[in-house]
């Protein structure tokens, strides 16, 4: 199994990346479960669209327990959709969330019921506090991509998710797989964010382009790689789906790798 | 001090032990069921109520105002108290938990207010501070004892730091001198004609407890001669009114067994009473001195000194330093917490069975 986490500020485009490969894998027959890490829940939106249903952590909360069939959604192409949820903004602590939810779904053997071939995680960086670093540690994601433009305080988030990849390394967690480019369209973005790569061990795995077509597919509810996959974006996904399984550890295990 | 890794109580259980003396009527800990329970228990048998609203796992992720609200709605209905004092705990603090505004919306008709601490703020007194910080704020000590009480928590910190429990990294629980050893010194000296000063140092409730050597030793002066001069923080107009009940307590006690004591302080100037206790000495002279409760607080102690304390890691801080004739009276604070007379020390009643033996 693939272990994958996408990691970036708040807006950067995660979901929308996140999304789009898993629907971009699945199309190749692979079975992908993107689990969403931040408490707005909105991850899977573009996969499971209106089904959805309730978040690990509020179902945890009213029943005590999680029921898989009651958190995972079946999603495009067989994706299994979870979402993590969490507090309402001001409240309580979203990273312990993120831990207890991991905890609930290895509890009740996730990737032995329904072993899919790659784990996705959908986490928000803007916080790297233990919870949110959770994905990077004790062995449940093995590679970790960055999604960022050439915007200062994403290059900056960037920056300290690296950074936080970098102390767990030597505890034999994940590494970083590389840069994901998502253009806003900044004066030389290349090679503010390239430079901004190197500086952190690592490279641009791949640029996607700003396209208006993201935001029409979304408003209808879909991935581009769903609503319009003969479109140059859903190409750009797809590529992007091709390089991230090239450049991540197939490895043994349950939700944490061995 | 960050190096001191033996267990210790920390600030939510300083607030606890404050709110007792205070005489609040329930202490809600806002934790998870269990936190401070060996405190809680002993507390609860001092007659203060203490709860606590059982934080699970999803009131740490969503927040925990909601157990909050319905503990206190629990706690007005069960124990209709007159005051409440909201305790924070790790757990709560860590995720930033607004207890005065849940107490607001759980809007009970009572004087409840929120201590705002948790266990990782250092010296355990912190938690004190802020507990009497707190009260003087909902009104239920006046401006001017809270300031007194706060000074005097710090110099119990500087104390612990110098010379007592938080002095080193760890110590080790130690056995000292047997009582039996100690009971034949004190008889000895006496039945010679010797002069014997016998000085306490109490903390608190833990008096009713030491007292008890000034019943001991004067049984055993009545009994076999020599001299003896007696010391104690006992000042019954010092302090909260529950610590003044103590003094007063104890003092009516000795007085009966006509024992009037020099006194050195109040029951809660434990951490300064030192100099005063060791004036009152020195003029004395005595050949032997005891000094029983907290002996560091007394100043240059010497070790043909004879003292008594509760703790067993005390123990052994005063026998690395050479200390040699220390001896422990263990588990004293259970002992103690809900009890209006004097306890007899071990110590204690070894001289009384020894004078019976002697006829
Ligand atoms: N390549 C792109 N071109 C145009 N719009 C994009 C692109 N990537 C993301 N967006 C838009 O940016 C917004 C935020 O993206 P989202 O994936 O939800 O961010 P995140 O998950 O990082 O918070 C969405 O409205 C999305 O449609
Ligand atoms: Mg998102």
């Amino acid at each position: 199994m693939r272990r994958i986490a996408i990691y970036g500020k708040g807006g950067i485009g995660k979901s929308t990346v996140s999304a789009n490969v898993t629907a971009a894998m699945a199309d190749m027959g692979l079975t992908v479960m993107q689990v969403g890490c931040d408490p707005k829940s909105d991850s899977t939106k573009l996969l499971a669209k209106g089904g959805r249903k309730e978040t690990v952590l509020n179902y945890l909360r009213d029943n005590g327990t999680v029921d898989l069939d009651g958190v995972i959604t079946r999603g495009y192409g067989g994706s299994l959709c979870v979402e993590c949820g969490g507090p309402k903004p001001g409240t309580g602590c979203a990273g312990r969330g993120i831990i207890a939810a991991f905890e609930a779904l290895e509890d009740h053997d996730v990737i032995g019921e329904h072993s899919p071939d790659v784990i996705l995680y959908d986490v928000l960086g803007d916080v790297v506090c233990g919870g949110f670093a959770m994905p990077i540690r004790n062995g449940y994601a093995r590679d970790v991509f960055i999604v960022t433009s050439g915007e200062m305080m994403a290059l900056y988030a960037a920056s300290n998710i690296a950074e936080a990849v970098d102390n767990y390394a030597a505890d034999g967690y994940a590494r970083l797989g590389g840069i994901i480019l998502n253009a806003r369209d900044v004066e030389s973005e290349d090679e503010i964010v390239a430079k901004a790569a190197a500086e952190m061990g690592t490279g641009v795995v791949m640029r996607i382009d700003r396209d208006p077509i993201v935001q029409e597919c979304e408003n209808r509810g879909v991935t581009v790689v769903e609503g319009a996959p003969d479109s140059r974006q859903a190409g750009l996904y797809r590529k992007l789906a091709e390089r991230i399984l090239e450049l991540s550890e197939d490895s043994e295990g349950g939700m944490r790798g061995t | 001090m960050r190096d001191t890794i033996h267990p210790r109580p920390n600030p939510i259980i300083a607030a606890l032990y404050t709110v007792r003396d205070l005489e609040v009527d329930v202490a809600v800990i806002h934790g998870p069921a269990g936190c401070g329970f060996m405190a809680s228990r002993m507390i609860e048998d001092a007659g203060v109520r203490v709860v606590t609203t059982s934080m699970r796992d999803s009131d740490l992720i969503f927040g925990a105002s909601e157990p909050l609200i319905s503990t206190l709605r629990k706690v007005k209905e069960k124990f209709d108290p007159k005051t409440v004092a909201v305790i924070g705990s790790c757990a709560s603090m860590i995720i930033g938990e607004d207890m005065e505004a849940a107490i607001g919306r759980a809007d009970i008709s009572c004087n409840v207010f929120p201590i705002d601490c948790h266990g990782c703020m250092g010296d355990n007194t912190r938690g004190a501070i802020r507990a009497m910080e707190a009260a003087a704020k909902a009104g239920i000590v006046p401006r001017e004892e809270a300031e007194r009480q706060k000074s005097l928590f710090k110099a119990a910190t500087r104390m612990e730091k110098d010379v007592g429990m938080a002095s080193r990294d760890y110590l080790k629980p130690a056995k000292g001198a047997t009582k039996h050893g100690i009971a034949k010194r004190i008889i000895k000296a006496l039945k010679n004609g010797k002069k014997v000063a016998v000085v306490m140092v109490g903390k608190k409730e833990l008096a009713y407890r030491f007292a008890d050597i000034f019943l001991a030793v004067e049984e055993a002066r009545s009994k076999l001669g020599g001299e003896t001069l007696y010391v104690g923080n006992l000042n019954p107009d010092l302090g909260l009114p529950r610590i003044r009940r103590y003094a007063k307590d104890i003092l009516a006690e000795l007085g009966e067994a006509g024992i009037s004591p020099k006194i050195s302080g109040g029951l809660d100037e434990y951490p300064l009473c030192g100099a005063k206790s060791k004036e009152l000495v020195d003029e004395f002279g005595p050949d032997l001195l005891v000094v029983a409760g907290i002996p560091h607080a007394y100043p240059e102690l010497s070790p043909d000194n004879v003292l008594i304390t509760d703790q067993p890691r005390q123990l052994a801080n005063y026998l690395d330093s050479g200390l040699g004739l220390a001896v422990g009276e263990i588990s004293s604070h259970a002992l103690v917490m809900n009890v209006r007379s004097i306890v007899p020390l071990e110590t204690g009643d070894t001289i009384r069975e020894m004078l019976a033996e002697a006829g």
